[in-house]
């Protein structure tokens, strides 16, 4: 059932001296949970930044396989990423629009389409149904995802005013409003206490299995690895040390000994 | 209560002890040489005055912190009067529109306090027009100016040129300031904050060296003279009818008067002013409205959602300009002479305050600020040298009271309350 959904070929990311990833290659596949961890400085958030086109590799391929055609990722750079080739991303630290509201965050991630339905603005100013209908669809797509992560009651209150586990799911769903492809996460479940964490996880749950969507994770939580990961990836000093399903990599003697320690 | 009082007497006694020491030596001895030797001659009494002026003035700034805690009022006033326009803003707009309209058939209407309007309106309208790129973009523009430069610039030259009309030079105005802005935007489009508000400002200087050196286009320092009037739809403000033209008091059978043109001045303006505020209240609802916000808030997160940001910020750019020239033009109609003097880095400084001390990104924001600052201005005139002391007063006061602007609070574009009651 499940497909390839990213190959990444080769990847090296030189910054002068300093090789943060070195020769990675690793697959992800669609409808499933690829958990990348590892040590501090591992350069498991490099790996999503070349992704997500925020840097351009030194040297390798990525490759997104989606159902119309393969997308080579590297030909991309920052905002078309998300805007043509359907990657979509959270940050390790929020990047809400803090000052602004929960809705309008979901709607600043619909730009594109809204764009294009204002007529680059024209058809907005003039004020044409064309318009408000689109915009119509687009706050109930907004409100389709609140439902989700229980938030529609605070639709209309600053994105920065929620509770910090709050933030964290409407980032995620406010990435997953530019209908993406692969959703790269970067440690969506820090700083959330345990009852968060289960919920996040269920999002996670929901989000693959009925969004049809490809999910790359990265975590400290072992708990969140263990429990939802399909398939993990453990990089240390830039290199991939295993790959494979969560059991397995628990019991990986390289794994225990670079990342996950052992029990005393 | 007391103890506070003791600890306020103990302040301002050591203070006067300081000033004692200090001014006793400075002011209360004098030397003056006398033959061969050099003399000393106290001054006790002024110095008697200083400490005494120390004392007291430390003893009351002391009293009035304690009483701040109980009072407060100047801070208690402008919450409400903040309040009140975030929730009755609409009638607030209105009543201020209707207001406008009315003003010139007011009866302590006279002409100078009509030409002080119309330059509060121009203030506002570049505030308004600024409020796009400072308010909602997050672009720090310092070289606003160089557009309202250019746009009357571009009309002077046009009009004086092929003698085209001001309602055919307005849109080119604009669109000449809005090619400009695009002009600045793009080498600027990587920076931000101070970077972006020092090459601004470079920028804004850049025009007006230009005009002064580009003699055989700009006429140099010496400004282009004789712009064509503006014209109520072909019908000149003019006294003095030749035969077989019509002038505006001919045709509608009124005695001639000045005041005809100021005051069709004064609504061309306040036209000019409504459709940039229309149109900005319009825009920031709509896509690239939402998106100017998002990329004050954060460019990366921006990005991240697919948002282009090249393109986001060269519209904004080019909007804010567009209605910086088109003020610009009706800056030139009005005085029928332009020179490089009057686009100095002041005016770009004064745009900015307005929509700095008005609350980024609020419109009311920007009358208030307009009103309070060049009113104030001009209140002083007679005062010369010291009007800037009452410029620099005012935005001291406004960022006592309200540091963040005198209107901060943003309301949302869109509601979910507003989206289900439909």
């Amino acid at each position: 059932m499940s497909k390839t959904l990213l190959n990444v070929e080769n990847l090296t990311m030189k910054f002068g001296g300093l090789t943060a990833i070195d020769d990675l290659s690793f697959s992800a596949n669609n409808n499933e949970i690829t958990s990348i961890i590892g040590p501090n400085g591992a350069g498991k958030t490099t790996v999503f930044n070349c992704l997500t086109g925020f840097y351009k590799p030194t040297e390798g391929q990525m490759f997104l396989n989606r159902e119309d055609k393969t997308v080579n990722l590297n030909k991309f750079s920052d905002y078309k990423i998300a805007h043509k080739a359907k990657v979509a991303r959270t940050f390790q630290n929020i990047r809400l629009f803090p000052v602004m509201s929960v809705l309008e965050n979901l709607l600043v991630a619909q730009h594109n389409e809204l764009m294009v339905a204002s007529g680059y603005s024209i058809f907005g100013i003039l004020n044409l149904k064309r318009y408000k209908d689109k915009e119509r669809e687009a706050v109930e797509k907004a409100k389709y995802w609140l439902d989700i992560i229980g938030l529609t009651n605070r639709a209309d209150d600053n994105a920065g005013d929620l509770p910090y586990g709050d933030q964290r799911k409407l980032e995620i769903v406010r990435a997953m409003c530019i209908n993406p492809k692969l959703l790269c996460l970067d440690e969506p479940a820090a700083g959330l206490n345990p009852k968060e964490s289960s919920e996040l996880n269920k999002l996670l749950e929901f989000i693959k299995k009925d969004k049809k969507t490809g999910i790359l994770l990265i975590e400290h939580d072992m708990s969140v690895v263990m429990g939802i990961s399909d398939r993990v990836v453990v990089l240390n000093y830039g290199k991939k040390i295993f790959q494979g399903t969560p059991a397995e990599t628990r019991k990986s003697k390289e794994v225990i000994e670079a990342y996950l320690g052992v029990d005393e | 209560m007391s103890s506070d009082i003791r600890a306020i007497v103990k302040d301002s006694l050591f203070t006067g002890l300081i000033s004692l020491a200090l001014f006793g030596p400075i002011v209360g001895l004098k030397t003056f040489s006398k033959g061969a030797g050099l003399f000393v001659t106290p001054h006790w009494t002024p110095v008697i005055f200083l400490v005494l002026a120390c004392t007291i003035g430390r003893f009351l700034i002391g009293l009035n912190s304690l009483r701040k805690k109980e009072i407060g009022f100047v801070s208690k006033i402008t919450s409400k009067v903040s309040y009140y326009l975030d929730n009755k803003g609409k009638h607030f707009a209105i009543t201020g529109v209707l207001f406008a309209v009315v003003f010139p058939f007011l009866p302590f209407t006279d002409r100078y306090i009509l030409d002080v309007s119309i330059m509060i309106l121009t203030y506002i309208m570049l505030g308004w027009g600024l409020n796009i790129v400072v308010g909602l973009a997050g672009l720090l523009d310092l070289g606003y100016v160089a557009f309202y430069a250019v746009g009357a610039y571009s009309y002077a030259l046009i009009a004086t040129t092929f003698g085209w009309s001001f309602w055919v030079c307005l849109p080119l105005a604009g669109v000449f300031a809005a090619f400009f802005g695009i002009l600045l935007g793009f080498p600027v489009l990587r920076l931000r904050g101070d970077y972006l508000a020092i090459v601004t400002l470079g920028f804004g200087e850049i025009i007006r060296i230009i005009l002064i050196n580009w003699y055989e286009v700009t006429n140099g320092p010496d400004g282009i003279t004789g712009i064509p009037r503006p014209t109520f739809f072909g019908l000149p403000f003019k006294k003095i009818v030749e035969d077989g033209e019509n002038s505006f008091h001919t045709f509608f059978n009124l005695e001639y008067s000045t005041m005809h043109r100021i005051i069709f001045l004064y609504y061309l303006i306040l036209i000019l002013a409504l459709i940039t505020n229309y149109f900005t209240l319009k825009i920031r609802k709509l896509p690239v409205g939402r998106a100017w916000e998002a990329l004050r808030e954060d460019e990366i997160a921006c990005k991240s959602l697919g948002v282009n940001p090249t393109n986001t910020k060269l519209t904004a750019f080019a909007i804010g300009a567009t209605f910086g020239g088109f003020a610009g033009a009706f800056f030139a109609t009005r005085q029928a002479f332009v020179s490089p003097e009057s686009f100095t880095f002041i005016e770009s400084a004064i745009i900015v305050a307005i929509v700095v001390l008005g609350g980024m990104g609020s419109q009311t924001g920007v009358v208030l600020a307009s009103i309070f600052l060049i009113g104030i201005t001009e209140m002083f005139r007679d005062l010369e040298q010291y009007r800037m002391i009452a410029f620099g007063g005012a935005m001291v006061l406004i960022m006592v009271f309200k540091p963040k602007g005198i209107l901060a609070n943003r309301k949302p574009t869109i509601t979910l309350r507003e989206h289900n009651s439909k």
